[in-house]
């Protein structure tokens, strides 16, 4: 095994920690650089903990200006970029009569355009190496479109689709794009639900319990790794059932 | 061999090198278009690792489809372009 270059976006998270420890854990070849906006305490911590083979990196995924340093700093260390983990997520739910046109913005910004700016920024690496694996983590809510989301699951739908279209673009280039769709997982959005509200959302899980991250993480690394060479254009829904 | 003509081989070249063409360089001929019926058959992902190509060797920005359908139609339309962007910036 060669060294492999994997770039996770909003790394601060408890997903995003969950996936870097899972490509970490994996393989003393893979580097990975936490892309970190406003919050990075978390992740400085991870980097700090794996020294020589796990970075932070400053990135607004909203912001094409900021993806080309941060890509330029990975290919500049490593003179290559494997693996591209769209996770960064925001959201502000609220029924749509009511929704300030600001919360559909922001959140259409982080969740959709985010990826297609991420996508857009790596794209030409993997294409001159004729390879990369792109991870968008999209959401249950993408397919089950809840009430009060209507700015979140139509973002993530669109991340569903973009991961559909681009993956027949470039299929034939060696590179794979693969989505990674979450029901409820125990991290930090759930913690800011009341006990009430777990409590319905725990009678909606055939397994009577929510997903762990690194449950997920586990499947973003299989999409990631060689083995999973001939999955493309896939959403894969992780929810214990629901749906 | 001139500056243009050498161009002209190393393009055929990251042609054939680079869309994993069966054809060799020395068959494809200056003018012969690379898109569509009696060319050399290239698509649109074709396209797509060609501009990529084209930026990383020779820092050559074909900024939208339109200046892609101008720039990418055959040997000779690519050199045209390298040579206008090379003696804009002769670095």
């Amino acid at each position: 095994m060669s060294l492999r270059v994997i770039l996770i976006t909003g790394a601060n998270g408890g997903l995003g920690r969950a996936t870097a420890q899972a490509f970490l854990q994996a393989s003393r070849d893979n580097h990975v650089w936490l892309g970190v906006n406003t919050r990075r305490e978390q992740a400085d911590k991870l980097a700090g903990e794996n020294t020589g083979r796990c970075f932070c990196v400053s990135l607004d995924v909203t912001r094409p200006e900021s993806w080309k340093p941060a890509v330029a700093e990975i290919l500049a260390r490593h003179q290559r970029l494997d693996v591209l983990v769209n996770n960064a997520g925001s959201h502000q739910d609220g029924f749509l009569a009511m929704m300030p046109p600001d919360s559909w913005q922001r959140v259409l910004a982080t969740n959709l355009n985010g990826v297609f700016h991420g996508c857009q920024a790596v794209l030409p690496t993997m294409i001159s190496q004729r390879s990369g694996r792109i991870v968008n983590v999209a959401s249950l809510s993408a397919l089950l479109a809840p009430a009060g989301q209507t700015n979140y699951a139509a973002a993530k739908a669109g991340v569903v689709a973009l991961t559909r279209s681009l993956a027949k673009e470039v299929a034939r280039i060696g590179i794979t794009v693969n989505a990674v769709c979450p029901g409820y997982v125990d991290t930090e959005a759930l913690a800011v639900m009341g006990d009430a509200e777990r409590r319905r959302a725990l009678e909606q899980i055939p397994m009577r319990r929510f997903g762990r991250p690194d449950e997920i993480a586990a499947a973003i690394h299989f999409l990631a790794c060689a083995e999973a060479g001939y999955i493309t254009g896939s959403a894969l829904k992780i929810d214990g059932g629901i749906f | 061999m001139n500056n243009t003509a050498e161009l002209r081989t190393q393009i055929k070249r990251l042609l054939v090198e680079n869309l994993m063409l069966q054809s060799t360089p020395e068959e494809i001929t200056d003018n012969l278009p690379l898109f569509g019926p009696g060319g050399l058959g290239l698509d649109s992902v074709d396209a797509l690792q060609l501009v990529v190509a084209l930026d990383k060797n020779y820092g050559l920005k074909i900024p939208d489809p339109e200046a892609a359908k101008k720039v990418l139609q055959s040997v000779n339309t690519i050199v045209a372009a390298l040579e206008e962007r090379l003696s804009a910036d002769p670095r």
